[in-house]
C-alpha cells in the first residue's frame, strides 16, 4: 500500500460520520485537489494516463456529449479546430431534451473520456502538463465524500466520571520545546493530560502522524511551533515549516469536521521566552477537548 | 480563367436539360461557358485542346466517360480540372423534370467550381522495390511459390530451419493428398526450383517496409546474417497434434493408443498376416475441417484395404470429395456414430466405450489399436515468426489475412504474403492455388510502376497529439510511430483517407479533401439548392469512388430515376467520412445523408465499409442524444450489380 492509500485508509478508520461536502484546499496545501476534465477538446490521446504515476486516470469508452453541448468556445478557439467544429455543429443541431453520454463503438479510435479516481490522485499536475488540448485543470477542492464513502456511526461510548482527555502535543525542538521547558522551570501548572513529542520543525509533522494518533484513540492533537516568521528552518519565507503547517492544519481541521472529528486538532506558536503562553495554550486546548468529550473512535477501538 | 464546358451528348441531353438557362445562371460563376455537342469525339477533344491553356481551371459537365480528360492532361494540371457527370447523375435520372434537372445541374456545376479551387497537386510516390523474394518454409507451397516466381524470372531464397529432401516433403504434406499425387508433385516442384537459393536458417528479426525489408537470420551452422528482400511469402507448414481427449484415451500411457499419422505408417509397412482391429475416434470438440476429414478417410481406406477391421467413431466428418467417402465404405470401413467416452487397456485389447447420446445407446468394442484423429495446427515456430514479423494469429494459431475475401493471401503487413497451410489446413489443390496466388501478388508488387500519383494524407506535426488513432485505423500499415512522431509511409498508402476520419484533431488531412473544402462545398451546395429550389428538401449522398459510385452511374445508364434534390458527393473511400462531414451536411439543411460504401467485405481499401458503418452508427447515437432524428443519417452499400439501390435509398420520406 502506498502512502496515499495508507492515509486514506486512516481517514476512513477515524471517520465517524459520512462526509457530505467537498473540502476546500487552502492555498499552500499541495498534493490534494480535484482534476476537472472537459471532454469537448479531448482527443483521447492517453498522454495524461501515461503521465499519471499513481494511476488515477483511465480511458472510458464513452463520448461525454453533455460536455460538448455546454462547452463555450474561447475567443481564440480550441487548439483542435476539428473538435471546435464538432462542438459547434452539435450545439447547432441540438433539439429539446436531455443530452446523455454515448458509448464509442468498438473499433473506432479517436474518441473516449477520461475517468479520474479521486482517491488515487496526488494532485501532482503531471497530467495537466502532459495534455496538449487543455482538457484538465486542478481545482483546489478535495472530494471527501467520494473518497471516504459511507460511514457507519461507531457504537456510542459511556463516559466514566474520572475520564481525562489524552492529548498528544507535537513541539518543534526550537522555540516551542524551549517554551515548554521554560514553563517547567517557572513551575507553571498546566494539565497533565498532554504528552509532548519533539520534532525538528512543525513542518515535519505529516498528516499520517496526526491521523495515526487519532486512529489510536487520542482525544486531541496539538501542534506548537515557533512564532510565525521566526521559523528556524525558513524564517519569514512563505515556505517556512510553521507557516505551511498552518494551512495544512486548517485543511485537516475541515476534513476532520466533515468526518465527525471536528475540533480535535489545534496549531499555535510560542517562542522560547513564552513559557506562560505555552502553559495557556495547553490549558485552553485541554478544556476544549474536555468539553468535546472523549474521542468517538474509542467506541470503534473497544469493539475491535 | 475559370472555364465551363458543357456537352449535350450529341444533342440528346438538351431535351432533359435547359442548357441556355444553365449557361445564364452560371455566367457569374465562370469566366466562360461553352456548350458543345460531343466533347468526347475527336472534334470535341480538339476543341477542348484549343480552348484551354495551362492558366485555366476547368469544369466539364458531360458524362462519366474518362476520355475527355485525355487531351487536357497535356495542357492542364490534374488539380485544375473537375468533372460533373451531368448525363448519368442528372439528365438520365431526372428525365421527366426539365426544370428540376436543370436546377440540379446548376447546383452541381457551382460545386465543381468550388471543388476545383480546393484541389492540390497529386503527390508522386516512388516505390523502391527490392526484387529479391524471401520464402519462409519450403514445403509444397513454398516450392510452388518459388517455382512460379523463378519461372517469371524473379530471384527467390527459400528458408527452412533444416535441410529437406523429397521424402520429407511428402511426409509433411501427407494430410493434403494421397502419396502418389504428392510424390509426383514434389518431383516436379523440386526440379523446377533447382535454381533457387535454399538456406537453413530461422528468422530472428525484421525491419523495414514492403519493398525493402531487412531480415535477420540465425543459421543452422551457427552463423547470423541478414538478407534484404522486397517481399516475403510465408509458407510455413502444419503439424498434427493430439486432440483434447487424447489424455482421457490413454495416449502416451498405453501403446495401443496411437495417432492417425502412426496408423498411416503402420499400414504402409504392414505385412499380409498382421491384420488388426482398429477403432478410429474423432474428437467431437475438434471442429474437423474438410481437409482433415479427407485425410482421415484416406488413411482408414488404406487400412481396411490391407485387411484390417476398421471402425470409425464420429459425429460428423466433412470432406470436399464424396468419392473418398464412398471408397472408404466400399473398402469395408465401418462407420458408427458416437463419442468415445472411455478406454480401458486390458490383456485382450483396448476396451472402448462408445456413447451415442442421440440414440441413447452405449456400445463397447475391444480393439487392438485405438487411433486418434489429430488436429492440424500451425508448426510450433509459427507464433514466434508472427511475433517477429508483427502478424496477427487466429485462435488456433494460424496466421490471419487482412481481409480474407478481397486479398486472401495478404497478411496484416504489406509486402508479406501467406501461401497455403500457414493460414488454415488446405487440400493440395487449394494450397497450390493459394501459393500461385501469392506468387502472383508478389509479382504484381514487383512489376507495378515504381511511380504512383495520387492525393495522400498530410500530417501537421504541430496539431498532432500523437494519439495514434490514425495508426490504429490505417488498413495498410502506412502510418507508423517513428521517434515519437506519426510518419506516413507513402509507399504503403492506398490513398483511402480512413486515417483522416478517425483523427480527433484533424492534424492529418487528405490532399484536396480538407475539412475546410468540405465545409465550403457543403455550404455552397445548400445555399445554391435553396436559391434554385427554395424549400424543397434535399439529400446528400456521400459515395465512395468505387462500388457506390459505379452503382450510381449505373442507375443513370439504366434510367432508375430518383428525386432531383439528391446530390452525390464523391469521397475516395466511404471510410473517409467522419461525423464532422455528416453533421455539417445536416447543419446546412440536408434532410438526409446517405453514406454509400462497397458491399461488406468488398471495400477496395479493406476496412472502409466497416469504418463507414461505425461512424454512421456513432453519429446516429450522437443525434439521438441531442434530440435529433437519427434516421436522417444512413450507411448502406451500393454496387454496380444493383443499380436500383440509389432509387431505393433516396426516395424521400413522407
Ligand atoms: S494530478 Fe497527478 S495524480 Fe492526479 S490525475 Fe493528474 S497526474 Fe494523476
Ligand atoms: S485529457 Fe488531454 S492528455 Fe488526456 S486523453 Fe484527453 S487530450 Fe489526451
Ligand atoms: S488510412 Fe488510407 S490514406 Fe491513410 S495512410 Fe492508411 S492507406 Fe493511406
Ligand atoms: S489521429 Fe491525428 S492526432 Fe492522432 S496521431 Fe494521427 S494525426 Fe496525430
Amino acid at each position: 500500500m502506498d502512502k496515499r492509500d495508507q492515509l486514506i485508509q486512516k481517514l476512513r478508520n477515524i471517520a465517524v460520520k459520512t462526509p457530505e461536502n467537498d473540502v476546500e484546499v487552502p492555498e499552500k496545501v499541495e498534493g490534494f485537489g480535484t482534476i476537472e476534465y472537459g471532454a469537448q477538446t479531448c482527443s483521447a490521446c492517453k498522454k495524461c494516463i501515461l503521465a499519471c504515476e499513481p494511476a488515477a486516470l483511465d480511458m472510458d469508452p464513452t463520448m461525454n456529449l453533455p460536455d460538448y453541448l455546454k462547452a463555450t468556445i474561447p475567443h481564440d478557439g480550441f487548439r483542435s479546430k476539428n473538435r471546435e467544429s464538432l462542438v459547434t455543429l452539435l450545439q447547432g443541431l441540438r433539439e429539446e431534451g436531455n443530452v446523455v453520454a454515448i458509448s464509442v463503438p468498438d473499433g473506432l479510435p479517436g474518441y473516449g473520456s477520461i475517468a479520474w479516481a479521486a482517491d488515487r490522485c496526488i494532485a501532482c499536475d503531471k497530467c495537466i502538463e502532459a495534455c496538449l488540448e487543455d482538457c484538465l485543470t486542478l481545482e483546489k477542492t478535495y472530494k471527501l465524500p467520494e473518497i471516504i464513502g459511507e460511514v457507519k456511526p461507531p457504537p456510542s461510548i459511556t463516559v466514566s466520571k474520572d475520564w481525562e482527555p489524552f492529548i498528544l502535543c507535537f513541539v518543534c525542538w526550537e522555540c516551542s520545546h524551549a517554551a515548554a521547558d521554560l514553563a517547567g522551570l517557572m513551575h507553571l501548572h498546566y494539565p497533565t493530560n498532554i504528552r509532548t513529542i519533539r520534532i525538528p520543525c512543525l513542518g515535519a509533522v505529516e498528516p499520517m502522524h496526526i491521523m495515526t494518533a487519532l486512529e489510536n484513540g487520542v482525544d486531541g492533537v496539538l501542534l506548537t511551533g515557533c512564532l510565525l516568521s521566526e521559523c528556524h528552518y525558513g524564517g519569514d519565507s512563505p515556505k517556512a515549516g510553521n507557516f505551511m503547517q498552518y494551512d495544512f492544519v486548517k485543511f485537516w481541521m475541515d476534513v476532520l469536521e466533515e468526518i465527525g472529528m471536528g475540533g480535535r486538532i489545534h496549531i499555535d506558536s510560542a517562542s522560547a521566552a513564552m513559557g506562560i503562553k505555552f502553559a495557556d495554550i495547553v490549558k485552553e486546548f485541554t478544556e476544549k477537548i474536555q468539553n468535546l468529550g472523549p474521542s468517538p473512535i474509542r467506541g470503534k477501538l473497544e469493539v475491535r | 480563367m475559370k472555364k465551363l464546358f458543357l456537352c449535350t451528348c450529341n444533342k440528346t441531353l438538351d431535351k432533359k436539360l435547359d442548357f441556355l438557362r444553365i449557361e445564364k445562371e452560371l455566367k457569374g460563376v465562370f469566366d466562360s461557358v461553352q456548350i458543345h455537342d460531343a466533347l468526347c469525339l475527336k472534334e470535341g477533344l480538339a476543341f477542348l485542346e484549343s480552348e484551354v491553356s495551362n492558366e485555366d481551371s476547368v469544369v466539364i459537365g458531360a458524362c462519366t466517360s474518362q476520355i475527355i480528360g485525355m487531351p487536357m492532361s497535356e495542357k492542364l494540371k490534374t488539380e485544375s480540372v473537375s468533372f460533373v457527370p451531368l448525363r448519368e447523375h442528372v439528365a438520365w435520372v431526372h428525365s421527366n423534370d426539365l426544370k428540376g434537372a436543370s436546377n440540379k445541374a446548376v447546383v452541381l456545376l457551382c460545386d465543381a467550381a468550388i471543388r476545383v479551387d480546393h484541389m492540390d497537386s497529386p503527390t508522386v510516390v516512388e516505390n523502391h522495390m527490392e526484387k529479391e523474394v524471401l520464402i519462409v518454409g519450403g514445403g509444397m507451397c513454398g516450392l510452388k511459390v518459388a517455382a512460379d516466381l523463378l519461372h517469371l524470372g524473379i530471384d527467390v531464397t527459400i528458408l527452412e530451419p533444416c535441410p529437406w529432401d523429397d521424402t520429407a516433403y511428402v511426409e509433411a504434406g501427407q494430410f493434403m493428398a494421397d502419396k502418389n499425387t504428392l510424390t509426383k508433385m514434389v518431383k516436379e516442384l523440386v526440379s523446377a526450383t533447382a535454381s533457387a537459393t535454399t538456406i537453413c536458417c530461422t528468422i530472428t528479426g525484421l525491419e523495414g517496409r514492403a519493398g525493402k525489408y531487412g531480415v535477420s537470420l540465425a543459421c543452422l551452422d551457427g552463423k547470423v546474417s541478414t538478407i534484404d528482400c522486397g517481399s516475403i511469402v510465408i509458407a510455413t507448414n502444419v503439424e498434427q497434434k493430439p486432440p483434447p481427449m487424447a489424455k482421457k484415451l490413454l495416449y502416451g500411457k498405453s501403446d495401443r493408443t496411437i495417432l492417425l499419422g502412426n496408423l498411416a505408417t503402420l499400414v504402409e509397412k504392414q505385412g499380409p498376416k498382421d491384420v488388426r482391429t482398429v477403432l478410429v475416434a474423432v474428437d467431437p470438440t475438434h471442429h474437423l475441417s474438410a481437409v482433415e476429414g479427407g485425410y482421415l478417410l484416406r488413411v482408414v481406406t488404406e487400412a481396411a484395404k490391407k485387411g484390417n477391421t476398421v471402425i470409425v467413431a464420429h459425429s460428423n466428418i466433412r470432406t470436399d470429395d464424396e468419392n473418398i467417402y464412398r471408397a472408404a465404405r466400399e473398402s469395408g470401413v465401418i462407420f458408427v456414430r458416437g463419442t468415445l467416452e472411455k478406454a480401458k487397456d486390458t490383456k485382450d485389447g483396448m476396451v472402448c466405450r462408445l456413447e451415442n447420446t442421440l440414440e441413447s445407446q452405449i456400445r463397447e468394442f475391444v480393439v487392438d489399436l485405438l487411433v486418434l484423429q489429430t488436429m492440424t495446427r500451425p508448426r510450433g515456430d509459427t507464433a514466434e515468426l508472427a511475433r517477429i514479423a508483427g502478424l496477427s494469429l487466429d485462435e488456433d494459431g494460424f496466421i490471419t489475412t487482412r481481409y480474407s475475401k478481397n486479398k486472401p493471401v495478404q497478411t496484416s503487413k504489406r509486402g508479406i504474403y501467406i501461401a497455403g497451410n500457414g493460414k488454415m489446413p488446405m487440400s493440395i489443390d487449394d494450397a497450390i492455388a493459394s501459393a500461385g496466388n501469392a506468387a502472383l501478388e508478389v509479382f504484381k508488387d514487383i512489376r507495378t510502376t515504381t511511380r504512383r500519383k495520387g492525393w495522400i494524407p498530410i500530417i501537421d506535426e504541430e496539431q498532432c497529439d500523437v494519439c495514434e488513432a490514425c495508426i490504429e485505423a490505417c488498413p495498410n500499415d502506412a502510418l507508423r510511430l517513428v521517434d515519437g512522431k506519426v510518419t506516413h509511409i507513402s509507399q504503403h498508402c492506398e490513398f483511402c483517407g480512413i486515417c483522416v476520419s478517425v483523427c480527433p484533431t484533424r492534424a492529418i488531412e487528405f490532399q484536396s479533401h480538407s475539412k475546410e473544402s468540405w465545409f465550403a462545398r457543403l455550404e455552397a451546395l445548400a445555399e445554391n439548392h435553396k436559391k434554385m429550389e427554395g424549400e424543397k428538401p434535399f439529400t446528400f449522398v456521400y459515395a465512395c469512388s468505387e462500388c457506390a459510385n459505379a452503382s450510381i452511374d449505373l442507375a443513370g445508364f439504366t434510367g432508375k430515376g430518383y428525386p432531383t434534390g439528391t446530390y452525390v458527393i464523391q469521397f475516395p473511400c466511404a471510410g473517409m467520412v467522419s461525423p464532422i462531414e455528416i453533421l455539417k451536411g445536416l447543419a446546412v439543411g440536408a434532410e438526409r445523408i446517405v453514406v454509400a460504401h462497397c458491399p461488406p467485405g468488398g471495400c477496395h481499401h479493406q476496412t472502409g465499409d466497416h469504418m463507414a458503418e461505425l461512424v454512421v452508427k456513432f453519429t446516429q447515437d450522437m443525434l439521438r442524444s441531442i434530440g435529433q432524428d437519427p434516421e436522417r443519417v444512413k450507411a448502406t452499400y451500393m454496387i454496380a450489380a444493383l443499380p436500383n439501390k440509389m432509387q431505393e435509398e433516396v426516395a424521400h420520406r413522407g
